[in-house]
């Protein structure tokens, strides 16, 4: 075999390298169709959440609300919550339809299910001919009795990847039998305190506890002055806690804030002047705290 | 460029393109095997059976507290193009045949209903 027809054989091996790549590549690619979804476009993954979380809101099932938000791989799965919160608030939707994503942050922070006393919907009639009635179903369908509902949730049907954790019941345990307060019953202030930080200027922090002084979410709060008004709620912060909210104010504006839910009314709340020890001034901020009785 | 030369012995020719099927061999298995190209930004057409299934489970749950069909429908929308009673079948004949519990079944038949009769 001579030099040049070794040369011949190597160069074409090259072009044969470079046409198979180039087809794999951009003729045929490999497609995929078994996707999960840590690779969904952002806009879907913030409906994935959504519907996370009104499937919580409905079945209260916070370990199982976990196990499904890990599936889309945010490295901060409240944080992921939280942010995409206040980015529907800010892009206007309605709380009522923010609320369940606040409130799945909220319980994740927590650990427990926070509103126990919110309507858990029952599953309807166990018996429903529809599915008795369905052929495949007869062999398989387990006799509905009473401890049916206790049942593990199987995993079962996560054929190669376990998305649920094992657990022991579809409903997670309320972690006490206390009740939670009724957030209809007013807060009066109970504390008001005026703070010089810089790194937090101007800043207007409210917070709202109940009679036992844990921390109230989802409390709609509303700031007046005399240019325009501004409304925000608690517990889209979970990171400063559930009941925490929070403000921006100008400097030279008297501010009045009345919190939704009970009426409660503070007036003329200001931001004070704070002077550094090298004379550098800033606008203090106020912390005001509410508390149902 | 390989160029017909009349002194170029069959065999050499014939080693040639085989060099060439080998090349092109490789680079088919680092296109789609070693280095393939990665998606990201999918839509959730693609997603994998079970996740759908789950997604439209959660819809279903979802459906039992508030039963807005109009909401739940165009939660099922973005599955893809079939409709929502269709994209509810198909994830109620994986749930029958996948050992779901009685309950989750259930979910998905009542949202099953509701889908066959929602009138856009």
């Amino acid at each position: 075999m001579t030099r040049n027809s070794n040369l011949h054989i190597v160069f074409a091996l090259l072009i044969g390298l470079g046409i198979g790549v180039a087809y794999s590549w951009f003729l045929s690619p490999v497609t995929y169709v078994d996707a999960n979804p840590s690779i969904l476009r952002a806009d879907f993954k913030d409906q994935y959440r959504i519907v996370i979380a009104a499937s919580y809101n409905a079945n209260l099932d916070l370990a199982r609300a976990n196990a499904r938000l890990i599936l889309l791989g945010d490295a901060d799965p409240v944080g992921a919550l939280s942010a995409q919160a206040q980015r529907m608030l800010a892009a206007g939707e309605a709380f009522e339809k923010v609320r369940p994503l606040a409130q799945l942050a909220t319980d994740l922070q927590l650990g427990y299910v926070s509103n126990p006393n919110t309507p858990t919907p029952l599953p309807t009639s166990f018996s429903t001919p529809e599915v008795e009635s369905t052929v495949e179903v007869a062999e398989t369908i387990i006799p509905v009795t009473e401890e049916a509902q206790a049942t593990p949730i199987p995993t079962l049907f996560f054929e190669q990847t376990p998305l649920i954790p094992t657990f022991s019941e579809t409903i997670t345990p309320r972690p006490t039998s206390t009740i939670n307060p009724v957030i209809s019953i007013p807060f009066t202030l109970v504390g008001q305190e005026s703070f010089c930080d810089p790194s937090q200027p101007a800043l207007m922090q409210l917070m709202f506890i109940d009679s036992r002084r844990n921390q109230v979410a989802g409390v709609e709060i509303i700031a007046t002055w005399n240019q325009g008004e501004d409304r925000f709620f608690t517990g889209f912060k979970p990171e400063l806690g559930n009941g925490y909210a929070d403000f921006v104010m100008q400097a030279n504006t008297i501010y009045n804030i009345r919190v939704v839910t009970g009426g409660s009314l503070v007036q003329n709340i200001s931001a004070n002047t704070c002077t550094e020890p090298n004379g550098f001034q800033y606008l203090g901020g106020v912390l005001l705290t509410f508390q149902q009785p | 460029m390989l160029i017909y030369n009349p002194l170029m012995s069959s065999s050499n020719l014939i080693k040639i393109i085989i060099a060439l099927a080998i090349g092109i061999g490789l680079g088919l298995m680092y296109g789609w095997v070693i280095d393939p190209i990665e998606y990201v930004d999918v839509t959730p057409n693609i997603l994998r059976e079970d996740y759908r299934v789950d997604y439209v489970l959660m819809t279903a749950e979802a459906y039992q507290k508030d039963f807005d069909s109009e909401t739940a429908a165009r939660r099922l929308a973005i599955l893809g193009s079939e409709s929502p009673a269709t994209i509810t079948a198909n994830a109620l004949e994986y749930a029958m045949s996948h050992n779901f519990t009685q309950v989750e079944v259930q979910t998905l038949q009542t949202l099953l209903t509701a889908m066959q009769t929602y009138i856009p």
